[in-house]
């Protein structure tokens, strides 16, 4: 199945702004970032913490819609779109 | 009313909104959280647009590493409180407005009084340690609380209306660690009008306010986006309001 993915902020410039992924039927929303992770070495050492979780600030959005943290086991379906977003904190 | 000399000085927005309007800013304070990268921005702007008490908070000394982007201060400043720095600007910018500046770190302690008669709160902090202070008192006095945040060429705002749309611990539940970010007038400048920008809307009763959406500015890309968001109600800031 194919999921889209919309990077922002400083996680554009390591995956580009936005990207199609190519996964296994029914895989979750943590295997969608294992996969990002293994694509890119740099978003994997800024978004995950060295427990290999999503650091906690980290925004997730599946179809425009925020999702916490006990959704990462939840199935993705085909088409899905899945944004990750790094807030940003300087002023 | 409004007087000759202001009158003329704000004719060009009055022809948008006009006079009424116009004393409608008069008649608004406005509390500034911080004097640097935003909060420049943000000060002039609202000092030009004629916000009628404008009160600014800092607790740093201005430092040569500042002036690539904090446009309230100059090089003669270095070293000098930048709360007085800021009234220097703001001041010879606007004389017709009153200007307040206190030297003060925004903790919990100082928040009530920096707030006192506030209508709203402009968010120019650099970290979400005191930005969670800021939203905590926003829900508080039911005041509107205007959220940017920048880092090297991106940026973010929002608006919190209390009880009225996501607070910025709905969209943001956990801090992001404090780190020396890079920072860049244009980011800074493009962030700080829209906070501005929303402030004057807010006010005026003008547009769509920027309530449960993140808009997010990409300089690189020269392209913004825009994150949906609502309340959580389990939030633990905003639930009980
Ligand atoms: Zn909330």
């Amino acid at each position: 199945m194919k999921i889209k993915v919309r990077a922002f902020a400083s996680f554009r410039e390591m995956l580009g702004s936005e990207l199609e992924l190519d996964l296994p039927d029914e895989s979750s929303v943590q295997e969608l970032l294992d996969a990002l992770a293994s694509l890119n070495p740099r978003f994997c050492s800024e978004a995950f913490d060295r427990s290999g979780l999503l650091k906690d600030y980290v925004l997730l959005m599946k179809n425009r819609k925020r999702l916490d943290r006990d959704s990462m086991n939840q199935a993705l379906e085909d088409g899905d779109e899945v944004a990750v977003f790094p807030p940003v904190s300087g002023g | 009313m409004l007087t000759d000399a202001e009158l003329e000085r704000y004719s060009r927005q009055i022809m948008l909104f006009g006079r009424s309007g116009q004393e409608r800013l008069r008649e608004t304070t406005a509390f500034i959280a911080g004097a640097g990268g935003l909060g420049s921005v943000v000060a002039i702007y609202m000092a030009a647009a004629g916000f009628g008490c404008i009160r600014i908070a800092d607790c740093d000394t201005v430092d040569v590493s500042n002036l690539n982007r904090q446009v309230l201060h100059r090089t003669i400043d270095v070293g000098r409180d930048k709360t007085e720095s800021a009234l220097q600007t703001l001041k010879d910018l606007n004389p017709t407005i009153d200007i307040q500046p206190v030297q003060e770190r925004l903790d919990e302690h100082s928040i009530e009084g920096l707030l006192r008669d506030s209508d709203l709160i402009m968010d120019a902090m650099d970290n979400f340690e005191t930005r969670y202070l800021l939203n905590r008192a926003a829900l508080r006095h039911n005041i509107p609380l205007f959220h940017g945040a920048i880092s090297g060429f991106h940026g973010q705002a929002t608006t919190v209306l209390p009880g009225r749309s996501a607070c910025l611990r709905c969209l943001f539940p956990r801090a992001l660690p404090p780190s020396t970010f890079p920072a860049l007038g244009p980011t800074c400048g493009v962030i700080g009008s829209i906070q501005v920008n929303e402030a004057l809307k807010f006010v005026l009763g003008k547009g769509e306010l920027l309530t449960n959406r993140l808009l997010l500015w990409d300089g690189l890309a020269s392209s913004m986006d825009e994150l949906a968001c609502e309340r959580r109600p389990a939030c633990e800031h905003c639930r009980d309001y």
